[in-house]
C-alpha cells in the first residue's frame, strides 16, 4: 500500500467525533467610514506609504525615486521603465533592479495589503527590486480580508500575493529593520 | 438563604481572620451562615501536581458536607474554581452527579452577583493595589482578562469602591501570574520566585500601602517574597476590607 | 524534586540581566498583540470561528486531504505523501538528486526542524541554506531555534555581530541590527541567486484550490521560489483549510497574534510552479499527526497555526527561555506537542506551567493549552514519571484531608508548626525558602475559633 493510502487510512481509523463547519456568514468584518484614508494610514503604519495620484504618474514616481536607474515595469503607461520583466527569460537577470512598478488589484483597508495576482512573466520582480511601486485603482479598496478573498480569483494563474509595506525583520534583538530580502520601500499609488 | 461557608485549608491555618471577616460580612448582609466542621481541603494542590485521583475522596467528602446548602461560598477564588470546574468530572468517575459545582461561589462573586451588594458601612482610607489572580480572572471571570477583547469590568473593584476612603489601584501587567501555582512554587522555584518578585514590584510601583486580592494563596506567596526582602508593603484579603468596621 | 526544565530555568535566571531583557522583550510582543486584538471588534468571534473551522477540518481530514491533493495535482503540482520524518527526508533528497540540485535555499519550516531535515541533507552533500535571518544566524551558529516565530530571541546583538564578523566578514565590533541585517541581505542574495532549488513550509493549504499559502515578513520564501526552477513545499497534514473564505479568518489572526502586526508583509499563494519549465512539489507529512486525531484529550493540539502567542504570554517561558524545554518547540504548545511525540522523553517540560491559563486566552484558534498540561500531569504517574516527592506529598495531604480529626489536630496550635509545613511543602521546604519566607501560622485556626464560638462572638 502506498504512503498516501496508509496516511488516509490512519486518519480514517483515528477520526472519532466529527465537527460541523461553523456558519461563517454570521461574521461581520470591520468596516471603515473612509476606506481610502484608512488604507493610507495603515500603509504608513506598516512602514510603507500610499498616496493619491494627482497628475502624471511617471513624474510622481521620478520625484519619489530620483536615484532609480534600472526601472522594471510591464505597464504601458510607465514610460520611465528601462526593462520589461515580461521580456526577460531568466529571472536572475533582474537582480540589480532599482525600482519595480507593478499593478495591484485589491487594496485592504484593515492591514494595508495589496493583492497582486501574478501579472508579470517574472514574479521575482515583486521581490528582487530595491524599491517597489504598486499602482492601484482607489475604488478597489475593500474593508477587510473577508471582502478581499470574496473578490479575488486566481483563475489559472500560477501565483498571487498580498503585499503590505516593505520587507522587514526584527530577528536581531527585536529591533525592526526594513529591507530584509525584498523591497526596502513600498509606495502604493492610488489612481 | 442558607449558605455553607468553605474555609480552605491554608486560610484555616494561616489566615483565620479572613474566615472571620467572611462570616461577619455575610452575617451583616443577613445571610444565614453555617460552617460544616468536618470540611478539609478541596483537593486542588494534589490535582494540580498531577494526582487528581487523590482529590476524588476529598470531592466526595466536600459534596457530603456541602450539598445540603443553597449556596457554598469560599473566600478563595482558586478553590472555588477548582470545585466548579473539576468536581463534576472527578465525581463522574465514581458515578456521582456533582451538586456543589453549581452552587459554589467565590465570596466576591457571591457578593457581587447574588447578593448584589450596593453599599457597605466600612471605611478604609488607604491605597490598595488589586491582585487579579489567575483563577479568579480566567476561570471565575471576576474581571475581564487582559488578553480578551471584551468590555472591561472588575467585580472586585466594584465592591472595593463601596468602601469609604479607599484608593483602588492596579499594577502593570495587571493579571500576570504571581508564580504560586501550588507545587509549581517548589518544583520550579527559580521561575516562581522570579515571577513573585516581579509581581510584588509592580504592585509596589503603584504606591499602594496594601496588596489585596480574592486569593489568599497568591497573597501568601507574595508575602513570602516581601518578608524575605523586608519590603514596605502590607497584605490584606479583599473580604477583610469589605468587612471593615463590622 | 526538580525537572530538567526547572534546572535549565535556574541557569537561565542566574543571568538576571538577560532574563529581564528576555521577559520584557517578549512581554512587549504580547502587548503589541493585545493592541492589535483590541483594534478588531470581532476579534473573539474570529478566534471562535478559527477554532471551529480547524476542528471541522481535522475531523474530516481524509476528505479534505484527498481534495487538496487532487486540486494540487490538477494544477500540475507533484504531490508526495510521507508517513514519518524519515520518509519526508528521503523524498526531499530524491527530488533534489533527480534534479541534480546541490544547493537548496530554505525558508522557515518548523516541520523541517521536526524532521531534522538539514543534518540529513547536509550529510548527503546538499548545501541546505536557511534564508530567514533568524534561522540563518542560528545555522551559522549551529544552534536550534529558541522560539518558533522569533528563533534567535535568546541572542544579543553583540553575539550576532561577533558571529557575522567571523562568518560574513562584517566590520569588527559593529553590532548595529540595521547594519547586520543588511549584511545578511547581501550574503543571502547571493545564495538565492546561486540556488538550484528552494523550499518553503506552509502556513495554510487550501483544499478547494490546491494552493499553498506562506506568510513571511522578510520575503525570503518568495526570493527563493521566484528564482529557482524547483520549489518543494513541506507541510503537515493539519495545515489544510477548506477554502478562501476560511483562509480569510486565519490571515487576520496569524500576524496579529504572532508579532502584533496587522498582517505579515507577504502572504503568498502558490498554485503552480513558477514557469512552464519549472516544477513544484508538495510533501504532505503525517509523522504522528493522524494518531492525535484519536486522542480526545489532546486532539486540539492539531489546531495550532504556529503563531507563538502562547510563548510570548507564558510567564514561565519568558523567564526561562526556549532552551529550558527539552522539546524543540518550547512554551505551552511545545509542552503538549512534546508529550504527544514521546511522553517518556519529554515529560520534564510538564512542570513548566503555573496553570495561569493566559495561553488559552491568547491562542487564536482557542486550543485548551493549559487544560492539556493539567491532563498530562495526571498521566505522569501512569507513565512512571511522576515526581516521587510530589507523590508522597499528595499522598500525605490526601491522608490528612480525608481524616478530619487528624486535620483538625494538625490545625491545633501546638502541632501546627510541626505538621502544616510538612503537608504543605514537606521536603520542598528548602526550595520554598529560596527567595521566600515561610508563611506564619495563626495562633488559632478558624475551625478551632468556630468550635469555641469565637467567630460568632467576634461581631461588634
Amino acid at each position: 500500500m502506498s504512503s498516501k493510502e496508509d496516511i488516509l487510512n490512519s486518519i480514517k481509523r483515528h477520526t472519532r467525533a466529527q465537527y460541523d463547519m461553523p456558519d461563517l456568514d454570521t461574521l461581520e468584518g470591520i468596516q471603515y467610514p473612509d476606506k481610502t484614508q484608512q488604507f493610507i494610514e495603515i500603509s504608513k503604519g506598516v512602514g510603507g506609504d500610499a498616496l493619491l495620484l494627482d497628475g502624471d504618474i511617471n513624474q510622481l514616481i521620478r520625484t519619489l525615486y530620483p536615484e532609480a536607474k534600472t526601472i522594471a515595469s510591464n505597464l504601458p503607461e510607465i514610460t520611465i521603465a528601462t526593462t520589461n520583466p515580461d521580456n526577460v527569460d531568466d529571472p536572475h537577470s533582474l537582480n540589480g533592479t532599482d525600482l519595480a512598478i507593478v499593478e495591484g488589484e485589491i487594496g485592504v483597508a484593515e492591514n494595508g495589503c495589496v493583492w497582486i495576482p501574478q501579472n508579470v512573466k517574472q514574479k521575482v520582480i515583486y521581490f528582487i527590486a530595491e524599491y517597489l511601486v504598486i499602482v492601484l485603482d482607489r475604488n478597489k479598496i475593500v474593508n477587510n480580508m473577508h471582502e478581499a478573498y470574496a473578490k479575488l480569483d486566481l483563475g489559472d494563474k500560477r501565483f498571487g500575493v498580498f503585499i503590505s509595506g516593505p520587507s522587514k525583520t526584527a530577528d536581531i534583538e527585536q529591533a525592526l529593520v526594513v529591507g530584509a530580502h525584498g523591497a526596502r520601500g513600498v509606495t502604493v499609488v492610488l489612481r | 438563604m442558607k449558605v455553607g461557608l468553605f474555609i480552605p485549608c491554608y486560610v484555616n491555618a494561616i489566615y483565620p481572620e479572613v474566615g472571620v471577616a467572611a462570616y461577619k460580612l455575610l452575617d451583616y448582609l443577613g445571610v444565614d451562615v453555617d460552617y460544616p466542621l468536618d470540611q478539609t481541603c478541596c483537593g486542588q494542590p494534589m490535582a494540580n501536581a498531577g494526582f487528581e485521583d487523590k482529590a476524588i475522596p476529598l470531592a466526595q467528602r466536600f459534596e457530603a458536607q456541602f450539598e445540603k446548602y443553597e449556596y457554598v461560598v469560599a473566600p478563595s477564588a482558586s478553590c472555588a474554581a477548582f470545585v466548579k470546574e473539576n468536581y463534576p468530572r472527578l465525581m463522574e468517575k465514581e458515578g456521582h452527579l456533582c451538586q456543589t459545582s453549581g452552587k459554589i461561589y467565590d465570596l466576591c462573586e457571591f457578593l457581587h452577583d447574588i447578593l448584589k451588594v450596593k453599599q457597605l458601612p466600612g471605611k478604609f482610607p488607604h491605597k490598595v493595589s488589586v491582585h487579579n489572580s489567575c483563577h479568579g480572572v480566567r476561570e471565575l471571570h471576576l474581571s475581564s482578562a487582559s488578553e480578551l477583547n471584551i468590555p472591561r469590568y472588575s467585580k472586585i473593584k466594584d465592591l472595593l469602591s463601596l468602601v469609604e476612603g479607599i484608593t483602588v489601584l492596579e499594577p502593570a501587567m495587571l493579571d500576570e501570574c504571581c508564580g504560586f501555582g501550588g507545587m509549581f512554587a517548589v518544583e520550579e522555584h527559580s521561575v516562581s520566585v522570579c515571577m513573585g518578585q516581579d509581581k510584588v514590584r509592580h504592585h509596589m510601583d503603584t504606591g499602594a500601602e496594601y496588596i489585596t486580592g480574592a486569593d489568599s494563596s497568591c497573597l501568601m506567596h507574595m508575602q513570602g517574597i516581601v518578608s524575605r526582602e523586608k519590603l514596605p508593603v502590607k497584605f490584606i484579603h479583599v473580604i477583610e476590607i469589605l468587612a471593615a468596621g463590622l | 524534586m526538580s525537572t530538567k526544565h526547572a534546572e535549565a530555568a535556574n541557569r537561565f535566571i542566574e543571568n538576571k540581566e538577560r532574563e529581564t531583557w528576555h521577559n520584557e522583550t517578549l512581554w512587549f510582543v504580547r502587548e503589541k498583540r493585545d493592541r492589535m486584538a483590541m483594534d478588531v471588534p470581532e476579534w473573539e468571534q474570529l478566534r471562535e470561528l478559527a477554532g471551529k473551522i480547524k476542528m471541522h477540518t481535522i475531523t474530516h481530514l481524509d476528505t479534505y486531504a484527498r481534495q487538496f491533493a487532487e486540486k494540487a495535482e490538477a494544477n500540475g503540482v507533484i504531490v508526495h505523501w510521507a508517513k514519518d520524518a524519515e520518509e519526508h527526508n528521503e523524498i526531499i533528497f530524491k527530488i533534489l538528486t533527480d534534479h541534480g540540485a546541490k544547493k537548496l535555499v530554505k525558508s522557515k519550516s518548523m516541520l523541517a526542524e521536526e524532521c531534522e531535515l538539514n543534518p540529513y541533507l547536509i550529510k548527503r552533500g546538499i548545501d541546505a541554506v536557511e534564508s530567514d535571518l533568524g534561522e540563518r544566524i542560528l545555522q551559522l551558529k549551529n544552534e536550534p531555534p529558541s522560539h518558533i516565530v522569533l528563533p534567535a530571541i535568546h541572542l544579543t546583538r553583540q553575539q550576532v555581530g561577533k558571529l557575522f564578523e567571523e562568518k560574513l566578514h562584517t566590520e569588527k565590533g559593529n553590532s548595529d541590527p540595521t547594519y547586520l541585517t543588511h549584511a545578511a541581505r547581501q550574503h543571502l542574495r547571493n545564495e538565492f541567486l546561486t540556488a538550484d532549488a528552494s523550499m518553503t513550509g506552509c502556513n495554510f493549504a487550501v483544499a478547494d484550490t490546491g494552493e499553498v499559502v506562506v506568510c513571511t515578513n522578510e520575503g525570503n520564501a518568495d526570493m527563493g521560489t521566484s528564482l529557482a526552477k524547483l520549489h518543494i513545499v513541506t507541510m503537515g497534514i493539519e495545515k489544510i483549510v477548506p477554502n478562501h473564505k476560511a483562509l480569510s479568518i486565519y490571515t487576520r489572526l496569524l500576524a496579529r497574534s504572532a508579532t502584533g502586526q496587522p498582517t505579515t508583509t507577504y502572504t503568498s499563494h502558490y498554485r503552480k510552479a513558477r514557469s512552464e519549465d519549472a516544477e513544484m512539489h508538495i510533501v504532505i507529512v503525517d509523522n504522528g499527526r493522524s494518531e492525535i486525531l484519536g486522542n480526545d484529550e489532546h486532539i486540539q493540539a492539531l489546531k495550532c497555526i504556529r503563531c507563538g502567542a502562547c510563548m510570548n504570554t507564558c510567564p514561565v517561558y519568558r523567564r526561562s527561555g526556549g532552551y529550558s524545554y527539552t522539546y524543540f518547540i518550547p512554551g505551552p504548545i511545545g509542552i503538549n506537542l512534546g508529550m504527544l511525540k514521546a511522553p517518556e522523553e519529554y515529560y520534564d517540560n510538564v512542570s513548566a506551567c503555573s496553570l495561569c491559563y493566559s495561553c488559552n486566552n491568547v491562542c487564536p484558534v482557542k486550543i485548551d493549552l493549559a487544560d492539556q498540561i493539567y491532563r498530562w500531569r495526571q498521566n505522569l504517574d501512569l507513565l512512571g514519571r511522576a515526581d516521587k516527592m510530589k507523590k508522597i506529598m499528595s499522598d500525605g495531604m490526601k491522608f490528612l484531608f480525608v481524616h478530619p480529626s487528624l486535620y483538625n489536630a494538625a490545625l491545633n496550635v501546638d502541632t501546627v508548626v510541626n505538621h502544616l509545613p510538612r503537608f504543605m511543602i514537606y521536603n520542598g521546604l528548602n526550595d520554598w525558602g529560596k527567595g521566600r519566607e515561610m508563611p506564619v501560622f495563626a495562633k488559632e485556626s478558624f475551625t478551632s475559633m468556630w468550635k469555641k464560638g469565637k467567630v460568632k462572638k467576634s461581631k461588634k
